[in-house]
């Protein structure tokens, strides 16, 4: 078992070759031997950055703190400690990176930016839906959105997240308040949804809000698509889908209480 | 003797499935109430030695990429397991290559690293990360063994999980299910049905008190998704035979899957619950 600390490491083989006599010329006043190192290095940059988990970060934003690192790699690096410049320089630039991320401003920052994405994949989701008459893949929403499929598993997360009721705002072309219009339809067909089910679960389902109940009825009861139930509801699949979970989180609470008391 | 870990995930070394370790680890995020930064780190260095299974550990072949993570009090520990030819022979000569850059990445994040031999060939990663959650679990609710391996046909699309407690699970199973659905072409409805079940499943594991763990192997295919639950305690799967046939309203798995049976007999001390889901788009 090999124990290693995350000190500087040397690889060996590694071309260091003109490196130690490149830094010893900018050291003595020539500054074409660091613009040489800075350009032999700027690819190491791209690849930290690229490989830096950057999900919730524009690859532009995140190459040019890369870029701030190596600079100040090149910098503080010490050739005459025998070690190769990049065993330096990777924790440097990534040290950098990581300083970006822990930046206070980052994470209100990011939060903006993944209800942004948010807020775009519910739109890409409902335009693309009503153009094919079924809801669309992954794959299709990254496509369509120019995004990783990552980033939309990502954002799928966001919006299905039981908390994320700032997206739920009325959109354009809906009824003024669209739950309302659940709401009706739920104490329309109250009773026949009641009838479906067993007589020891009608009070349980009392206690949840009629819109709930329908939208509950609609998926589980007609066999609706959420797709189908948002077009009929007038909010988003991704609406339907987070009051689906949070509904039967609560029915599941309802449900466990008695037993535990 | 290292602590069991808090999930064990079995899959393929396809590089499409490192998503689901990165996935699996924002859940446990999420969960632990990690910052966004430190969570970051973990993906990055975790990221970088499934890489390293993905391309070199069977030579360019598949093989099984084995992922581990720990929640201790101030740490996160990450295991990431290949049976390959082993990481050591790759390294020399190779300091210029990709490899040479995942590794001083993987240095550069952890707080500390081992290169270990695990029994039977390959390579093991372990990497600890220094994470002070503001949620933290219940200590020793942890894994009691890994879980059996699945039959080797189909490794490439099958998936193991194992999870404890539950309660990680209902932050994790959504998210790692999702990255399957994503692979089988599913549309977003059927993903939110998937991630339906997913909730009903980590539900189910809890109140059944027991053992506090679930154990799900996904068979993906195009269009359409199995799952194998279990092995349950008998108490558990009777009461998941009875969602499945839709008897209750807080559980509907039986609604939401096209197909549910039970493997073993419906009164045995353990079952398995093994359901399927075809998109229908």
């Amino acid at each position: 078992m090999a124990a290693v600390r995350t000190a500087p490491r040397q690889y060996p083989g590694q071309g260091s070759t003109g490196e130690r006599a490149l830094f010893g010329a900018w050291r003595a006043g020539d500054a074409r031997a660091r613009e040489v190192l800075v350009r032999r290095f700027m690819p190491l940059a791209r690849a930290l950055a690229r490989r830096y988990d950057h999900a919730s970060e524009p690859f532009d934003d995140l190459l040019q703190v890369a870029h701030v690192g190596l600079l100040k790699a090149l910098d503080r690096f010490d050739p005459e400690l025998g070690f190769p410049f990049q065993s330096f320089a990777i924790p440097t630039i990534l040290g950098e990176v990581r300083r970006y991320f822990r930046d206070a401003g980052w994470s209100v920052h990011v939060s903006r930016s993944s209800q942004e994405r948010a807020l775009k994949l519910r739109t890409a989701q409902q335009q693309l839906a009503s153009r094919w008459g079924r809801a669309p893949t992954v794959n299709e929403l990254a496509q369509y959105l120019e995004l990783d499929t990552e980033v939309i598993v990502e954002a799928l997360q966001v919006v299905q997240a039981y908390e994320a009721a700032s997206l739920d705002a009325p959109q354009p072309g809906a009824a003024e308040d669209p739950l309302q219009y659940a709401d009706a339809m739920g104490r329309v067909d109250d009773r026949y949804e009641l009838i479906e089910l067993d007589a020891t679960l009608v009070s349980v389902l009392g206690q949840i809000p009629a819109r709930e109940r329908s939208i509950l009825r609609m998926r589980f009861v007609e066999d609706l698509t959420q797709t189908e139930i948002a077009d009929r509801v007038g909010v988003s699949q991704m609406q339907v889908s987070r009051l689906l979970r949070q509904t039967l989180a609560r029915l599941r609470a309802l449900a466990e209480g008695p037993a535990e008391t | 003797m290292p602590e069991p870990p808090n999930i064990f995930m079995r899959l393929s070394n396809g590089a499409e499935n490192i998503a689901l370790v990165r996935q699996a680890l924002s859940g446990v995020a999420d969960q632990l109430e990690l910052g966004a930064g430190v969570i970051n780190d973990i993906r990055t260095a975790a990221t970088e030695a499934c890489n390293n299974v993905a391309v070199h550990a069977y030579s360019g072949g598949t093989g099984p990429l084995e992922v581990e993570i720990g929640c201790r009090a101030r740490a996160l520990e990450v295991v990431v397991r290949d049976h390959g030819t082993g990481i050591r022979p790759r390294i020399r000569g190779q300091s210029e290559s990709a490899l040479g850059i995942g590794l001083a990445i993987i240095q550069a994040l952890a707080r500390r690293v081992e290169f270990n031999d695990p029994p039977g060939g390959g390579t093991e990663v372990r990497m600890e990360f220094t994470a002070r959650p503001r949620k933290g679990l219940d200590t020793g609710k942890v894994l009691r063994s890994a879980p059996r391996e699945p039959p080797a046909d189909g490794l490439s699309s099958t998936a193991v999980f194992a999870i404890a407690p539950s309660r990680l699970a209902q932050s994790v199973l959504p998210r790692v299910l999702t990255v399957l659905a994503a692979h089988a072409h599913f549309t977003t409805d059927r993903i939110s049905d998937l991630v339906m079940i997913a909730d009903a499943l980590a539900a189910e594991a809890q109140g059944a008190g027991g053992n506090d763990e679930l154990r799900v192997t996904a068979r993906v295919a195009s269009r359409r998704i199995e799952l194998e639950v279990g092995p349950l305690p008998g108490g558990v799967a009777r009461a998941l035979v009875s969602a499945a046939r839709g008897e209750d309203p807080a559980n509907p798995i039986g609604r939401l899957t096209d197909e549910q049976r039970i493997d073993g007999a419906p009164n045995a001390r353990e079952a398995t619950l093994v359901l399927a889901l075809a998109e229908r788009a």
